[in-house]
Formats: structure tokens, sequence, C-alpha cells
């Protein structure tokens, strides 16, 4: 068979008025009762908070079932590049500069309007996904032992913390943090990252080099270690429940944003729960259930928070005080800052 | 002529070998074993080894590139990676002359109490196996923290406390070491309470004191056991990484966090892939050395003539004395090491704190329980976890059996490199497993999950199933199956007899093993689950990436009185003695 040009021009054409309906097929294609969506996410608080405020009224419009694929963040995004395209997950959930990768390299998709909540998002939490949850990384320490209480991220480098800091792991969200403001504050940043290696050089020896927060709150609880550089929303928990001794700064030159971000995979076959999952975790019953149980602080804009909470949160201009960085040079650079880190700093 | 044959097949070779179906025994007793691993481990493999040979990352490059030896080149020509290697290499030693040193009087003991209170014995060596390594760690900080129980009976005793201990290689070499202790007892174990009476009364009647019998005829004789608990806790401290992460505060480098970051933080496949081959081969050269030296350390298995060992009298008087008191020592160690998890969770599981790595008890709450017993998720994992190690143990012995008597009795040319290819999945991380496993999840999500999970649990399993039952074969009594042969007894009946109730010891250990490993494995289940199948480690290690809560310590306590429970039918059901069972 030939094509003359009359024809091929036809087709062209069909194929013009066609495509963009096959592109947004799936964006329009309603949920059906029965239809499956697959969530992949942390265990523990966070599968139960998602569980009663996203699940439940989920389920209940449009009568679908939610399965969850529960792990760590590591493996989860493993999973998901082994996948791109054809994904087993519809949502998954990562960190900020995870997320925004995972956007340029084509395996989730970028946030849109299509999630009517996306309009209330502050801007930070409009890249790379959703924008879940605030959790800002800072100094936190023992008040028992500072001469005097720590207002700076300069005053870690106060000799009384010689031989008892607890310096976070990198590569992961804290360690990251750590490192890019002892860049920061000492004149360099990411795109000159050795200022921030030497000065952490200049705190050895650590205590130890801790990996999590669970593992920093029991080098606390034996005093292996008295400072370290955490999330503040649960280490808030750990000082209310557990050690009223440990203080959870807000240093003058900001903390270091840090965010949950929750992301659609490019390919996905629920296009459509996806949005509305994201919508009702966007919700404001489930962001106040996220700041009560967890001190994570809302993404979203004009919440009626409780007074008693909000002390607790970073909340309205505080949001815009926070440190934020250039996640593609970050990530870009994982790779060598972590064999840097792990010949300089860990061993 | 007898030099030239394989030793083996002399000191092995039964009747009606010699013909061609008896040539033909080996190969098909190590047949099944060898097809399941070339369908379920050597697709991974492969791809590990295709990933060390690109050039760089890339993780949507197509997985046949141009072979290039860029990251081996890089990794031998980097100090950090040589250095880490060794330091690797050197703790795993560590922790199995540990294990071996905490091990051995721990199976003595084993072998000596009453039988009636055997299976008790045995759920106290299994406890680290039944127990989350979050506990587990746990356990040790408070024994060696600056305030822990080391520095209070240092305190207590007038000495000066010791503040440096935690985060060091010595404190991830006492935790590794009681994980792995499991391992090395069980091994022991049936081959220490397999040495006849009359052999301690014959030594006993020529003047030994219990040392020199010790020394001289239980330690020798023990050595098929040993080899196996050595190799097995070598290969596994050498891939080790949750525990080193816990306990060495990243102060302490393996191999196994380098691989385990740069495969899954960096999505550097090739560099993972690269360094997990170099351990392997490594640790794999270490193991075949073992085999080597413990072989030319048996000669009577080979019918060689062995040099008769004599000690200096002044040293077999000083270990006269010394000897017991070390013992028991020692024992007091390896059982306080495996007590202090059960202890904690026991107090634990009942703790009303927020998280799972809280030190003190706080208040009494039944909240864990109920959020594990009737929480829903719990309980659908466990049942999922459950009949996954079932399905996992019942098909890795079925697999491991033949192959154990193949090296046990009927090894062919070719069977060493064959049997070092069964323990390959031992000497491989888990996570590069993992890694090639995600590379292949195409065809791998084509099979029902549940026989997906179970074919990859398999494969873990098989090399400690191996391990410990070819050490069992080997200590069969051959004489009476001879005897029941001469009696007229078919080789149907004399496998169902003679040789299955003889093995029943070993078979237990290996059943209980196996299901324990596939029931508590996580590094390579958690690539691998899907929304509808998440094991009971799964589930809880997903909340160990946010933050662990005690239902952790009630799902363990759980465990262990089902475990106790289970291995007390198990002592009615088998004889966990030898001696009683023949």
């Amino acid at each position: 068979m030939t094509l003359n040009r009359r024809t091929f021009g036809k087709l062209v054409l069909g194929a013009g008025v066609i495509a963009p309906y096959a592109f947004s097929r799936t964006a329009l294609a309603q949920p059906k009762p029965g239809d499956e969506l697959v969530v992949g996410i942390w265990g523990g608080a966070q599968e139960r908070i998602v569980k009663e405020h996203v699940e439940k009224a989920l389920v209940a419009k449009y009568g679908c079932k939610v399965s969850y694929v529960l792990g760590g963040t590591p493996e989860r995004r493993a999973r998901a590049y082994a996948e791109r395209g054809r994904p087993s997950f519809d949502v998954l959930y990562l960190n900020i500069f995870e997320s925004r990768q995972a956007v340029k390299d084509g395996v989730t998709q970028a946030p849109t309007a299509a999630v009517p909540q996306f309009a209330n998002l502050h801007e930070a939490a409009k890249l790379g996904g959703y924008g879940v949850a605030l959790n800002p990384c800072t100094i936190v320490y023992d008040k028992r032992k500072a001469a005097k209480p720590i207002t700076s991220w300069k005053d870690i480098w106060n000799p009384e913390w010689k031989g008892r800091i607890a310096w976070p792991s990198y590569p992961g969200a804290q360690g990251t943090a750590g490192l890019l403001m002892a860049a920061k504050i000492f004149g360099g940043s990411e795109s000159n990252i050795g200022v921030g290696f030497d000065k952490i050089k200049e705190l050895k020896p650590f205590a130890a080099i801790q990996g999590s927060q669970d593992q920093l709150f029991q080098m606390f609880d034996q005093g292996v270690a008295d400072l370290s550089v955490e999330f503040g929303s649960f280490t808030r928990k750990y000082a209310e429940t557990r050690n009223p001794n440990i203080e959870i700064v807000n240093p003058v030159e900001g903390q270091a944003i840090t965010m949950n971000v929750a992301c659609i995979t490019v390919g996905t076959q629920n296009q459509k729960l996806a949005e509305e999952w994201i919508n009702l975790h966007l919700s404001e019953p489930c962001m106040l259930a996220y700041a009560a149980e967890t001190y994570y602080s809302p993404t979203v804009k004009g919440l009626n928070i409780p007074d008693a909470l909000k002390s607790k949160l970073v909340l309205g201009d505080d949001v815009g005080k926070l440190v934020d960085f250039d996640w593609d040079l970050v990530i870009k650079s994982q790779a060598a800052w972590s064999s840097r880190f792990n010949r300089e700093i860990a061993g | 002529m007898a030099e030239t044959r394989p030793p083996a097949t002399i000191a092995g070779g039964g009747p009606g070998q010699r013909g061609c179906t008896g040539r033909l025994i080996g190969p098909l007793l190590a047949a099944p074993v060898t097809l399941w691993l070339l369908l379920a481990f050597a697709a991974p493999l492969v791809v590990v080894v295709l990933l060390s040979l690109h050039a760089a990352p890339d993780p949507f490059g197509a997985l046949f590139q141009s072979p290039s030896l860029a990251q081996f080149a890089m990794l031998a020509e980097d100090r950090f990676y040589l250095k880490l290697v060794g330091e690797t290499l050197a703790l795993a030693a560590g922790v199995t002359l540990l294990t071996v040193l905490l091990g051995y009087p721990l199976a003595l003991w084993l072998t000596r109490l009453p039988l009636r209170w055997r299976s008790l014995g045995f759920a106290v060596i299994l406890i680290p196996l039944l127990t989350n390594v979050v506990v587990r760690s746990l356990g040790i900080v408070l024994l060696l923290a600056p305030d822990g129980l080391i520095n209070q009976v240092l305190v207590a005793l007038g000495l000066q406390p010791w503040r440096g201990m935690l985060y060091t290689h010595g404190a991830v070499a006492i935790a590794l070491a009681q994980v792995f202790m499991p391992f090395m007892v069980l091994a022991l174990y049936d081959v220490l309470q397999g040495t006849s009476p009359r052999v301690h009364e014959a030594a006993q009647s020529l003047g030994a004191s219990p040392m020199t019998r010790l020394l001289v005829v239980d330690l020798p004789l023990s050595l098929p056991g040993l080899r196996a608990g050595i190799i097995i806790v070598f290969l596994m401290a050498s891939t080790a990484y949750v525990s080193a992460t816990l306990l060495g505060g990243k102060k302490v480098l393996t191999v196994g966090m380098i691989v385990w970051q740069e495969a899954l933080q960096n999505l550097n496949g090739p560099l993972a892939s690269a360094l997990s081959l170099v351990l392997t081969g490594t640790s794999t050269a270490f193991a075949v050395a073992i085999f080597f030296v413990a072989r030319q350390l048996m000669p009577w298995k080979e019918s060689r003539p062995g040099s008769v060992l004599s000690l200096p009298r002044w040293l077999m008087v000083t270990l006269d004395l010394v000897g017991p008191v070390l013992g028991k020592l020692l024992l007091a160690c390896a059982l306080l090491l495996l007590l202090l998890p059960l202890v904690l969770v026991c107090i634990q599981s009942f703790n009303d704190v927020p998280q799972a790595t809280v030190a003190g008890f706080r208040a009494f709450t039944l909240e864990w329980y109920r959020r594990v017993l009737f929480g829903g998720a719990y309980g659908a994992a466990f049942v999922t976890s459950f009949q996954l190690a079932c399905a996992s143990a019942v098909v890795a012995i079925a697999l491991a059996l033949p192959a154990a008597f193949a090296l046990a009795r009927h090894r062919f040319r070719g069977l060493t490199a064959l049997g070092a290819f069964w323990t390959l999945p031992l000497s491989l991380p888990h996570i590069a497993i993992g890694v090639g496993m995600l590379r292949l999840l195409q065809v791998y999500t084509a099979l029902p999950p549940f026989f997906g999970l179970m074919a990859v649990h398999v494969v873990l399993i098989l090399p400690f199933a191996i391990a410990l039952l070819q050490t069992s074969v080997e200590q069969l009594d051959k004489a009476q199956e001879e005897a029941a042969a001469s009696l007229g007894a078919g080789p149907a009946s004399r496998l169902a007899l003679i040789t299955l109730p003889g093995l029943a010891p070993g078979l237990a250990a290996a059943c209980i093993m196996s299901f324990l490993l596939s029931f508590g494995e996580v590094t390579v289940t958690s690539f691998l689950t899907t929304a509808r199948l998440t094991t009971l480690p799964v589930r809880i290690y997903s909340e160990a990436a946010f933050s662990l809560e005690p239902t952790v310590h009630a799902v363990s306590a759980l465990l262990i009185v089902a475990t106790m429970l289970a291995l007390a039918a198990l002592n009615r059901l088998v004889q966990l003695d030898r001696l009683y069972a023949r």
C-alpha cells in the first residue's frame, strides 16, 4: 500500500485530533467500584493516619479498594525506577529531593491543578509532586549540657560540644540538611560544598554518626551523645514523651527545609483515584491528624490549626523562612558527596 | 589405584555404587538443587555480573552493554575500598572466632541437658532468631552504654568504667556473634551429641581428664560441625549491614553498608554489583580454604594415617585447672547474650512508651498485644509469613537432603565446584540479589506472587540446609544400614527405618532453621513484596523506617512462645537426641 500526500495529510490531521484524547484518556477515565489504588508509604503512624483520613473517604466515594506497599523510601524508590512506565504503584511517597529527581527521570508526574488542593499549597510544596508534610531539620540538643542556649547553626562549633555530637549520616534527609547548612553558614553553598565538609571535619571526633531518629533518641537516652541535626517534629514528640531535657532549636539562620511528597506514577491506570487520594491527604482533617500525632507541619495554607498546636509547627511566614536549596544540584552531586562523606567523616 | 580415586568415595562408597547406576547416583542427587538454583538464583546473579561490567551507572540503561572493567579497576585502585573489604573480612573473622568461643560451650551444654529440658534449651538458643534486630541491638546498647550493665559491674568491683564501648568494631562483633550463635550451635549440636558415650568411656579409662577428652576426642570429632558453622557464620558476617549500622553508628563501615548505599540511595547498580562480587570472591576463597584445612585435620575421614597429638604435661595441668572455669564463664556469657533480648522483650512488650527503642519501663499496657492480635494488618502479615516459611522450609529440605547425601556419600568429579555454587547465595550480599531481582521484575511479576517469593526464599535457605544436613549425613552410622541390608531390608525400608530416624535431629534442626530464616527474611523480600503479599518482617521494617513502635516486641514475644510450644510438640514426636533415636 502506498500513501499519497492527501491520504498522509488526512492521517496526520486525524492523529492530531485523536492525540489529545489519547493523552488525557487516563485522566478522564472515571473510577469504577472495585478499582484498586496501590499506595507505597511508610508503616506505623503514617499508615494509620492515611487509612483513617484518606482511605475511608475515598472508598466511601468511589467504592474502590486501597492496597498498601509498605517499606522504606530507598526500596520504594528503587522499585519505582525499575518499573518506570509500567508501575505497580499508583501513588508513592518520597522525600523532597528524590521526588524532584523522579519527575525529571520520568518516573512520577509533575503536580497539576487536577488536584483541587494544589491551589492552596505553599509554593515550596508544588515542586516534584504534592508536598504533604513540612518536616524541617534543625539542631537538637540536651540543654543540661549547654553552657548557654543554642541560637545559631554556628553554635555547633563551640568547643563544649567536642566529642558529644552524633552527626547525621549522609545521604539521608538529616545528613543532607546538616551538610548543606554547614556549607551555607560558613560562606559555601551547594556548588561549593567543600566548605561544609571541611567545617564538619573540624567537629571530629564524633560520639557517633546517627542513621535514624530512633537511633539518635537511643543515643540521647543512654547519654552517648548530646547534640545532633534531626527532624524537629518527631524530636519534639520524643522530648515531650521521653526526654524533657532535649531542646529543639529555631536557629537565626532558619531551619533546613525537608518535606514528604506524594507522587503519582507515570503510567498509572488510576489517575483520577490517585488525584483524589492526594486531594484527601491535603484535606484539613488529614493535615490536622498529622500535625497532632507527629507534629508534621501542613503544606496547605489557611487551615484552622488549634492554638495548642501552633507553637509546635512551622506555619505562615515561618514557612518562607525555611532554608531551601538547589535540589537538582544536590541530587546530581549525591554519589560524589556520599563517597566523600564515607572517606572524610564516617568510619 | 586407590590413591587416584576420590577419597570420599572410599570412605562413603556403599553397596551398588560401582556400577553405571552407582556412578549416576551422585549427579542425580545433586540435580534438583542445582536446577532450582539455576532457575531462581542464576538469573539475578547473571544480572549482578552484567551490571558490574557497566562502565557507568544508568538506572534505565540496557542490561547488555559492551563489557567494561571500569568498576573493578576503580575498586582495585582506590585504597578506601581495599581497606573496606579488608576491614569487613577482619570483622567477619572476629565474629566467627567469638561465635566459636561462645557457641562451643553452649553446644556442649545443650547436649548434656536432660532430654525433657532440651526443647527449652533449643528455644533459648533460637531467641536471637526470634527477636527483631531492634530489640537485640537495644540489649547490646544497654550492655555497653556508658552507664550500662558492664560499666555498672566494673564500678561495683571498684574498677574504672570504660565509656567508649558502643559504636566500635567490638560492639558490632558482639551483636553479630549474638545473632549468628544459633547457626554455630546447631551445626555443632548434631555432631557433639552423636559421639558415642563409649568413646568417652574409652578416653576416661585411659586416664584422660574431662579437659583432655574435650581437646583430643570431642574437638576433633566435632570438626565437621565446626567447619560448617565457621563457613556459615563467616559468610553471613561478611555481608551483614543492619546490626553494623545500628551498633557501629557509621564509625564502623562494612561492605554491606556501602553496597546498600550505592544500590539504593545512589542508584549506582554497577558499583554495588562490582563491590558485592569482590566480597563474594574473597569470602568464598576463605570458605574453600577452611574446607580444605578441615579436611587436612580429619585424616580418618579419608582413611589416612593421622599424627599422634601429645600435649606437654604442664599444659595439660594448666588446662585442667583453667579449662572448667573458663568454660563456665564462656557459657555464662553466651547465655547472658542469648537471654538479654528475651528479658527485654518481656518487659518492652508491656511497656507504655511511644517508641520501641525506649529503655526504661514506664507503665504497664496491653495495647501492643491488642494491636498485633486484633489490629488486623499484623494478623494477615503473620499468616503470609507463616505459610511462606512453611512452604519454603519444606521445599528447601526436600532439595537439600539429596544434595547433602551427594556431598557426604556420593562424590563425583565437579561436585566441589557445584558445592561452592550452592553456597553462593550465602556469600553474595542479599542486597545485590535484590538489585538483580529488580531488573528481572517483569519476569518475576509474571509468576504467582507467593510462588515467586517462595522460590527466592528457598534459594536463600539452601546453603544453610545443605551445610547442616551434610554434617548429619556424615554422622550416620553406615554399619546400621549395612546390617539392615544384610537382613534383607530393601533401599526404601532402609531409608524409612534406619536413615531417616537417624537423621531426625539433624532434620529437625535444619527444618527449624529454614523456617526461621524464611520467616525473618526482609532484605530481598522488601524489594519483591506486593500490595497483596506483605510479610511480617517487611511490615515491621516499614515502620522502622519512620519510628518503630513497641508492637514489634509483642510480635517477638508471641513468636518466642509459639516456638517454645512448637519445640515441645516436636520433642514429643521426634527425639532431638540421636543416641536415643538409634
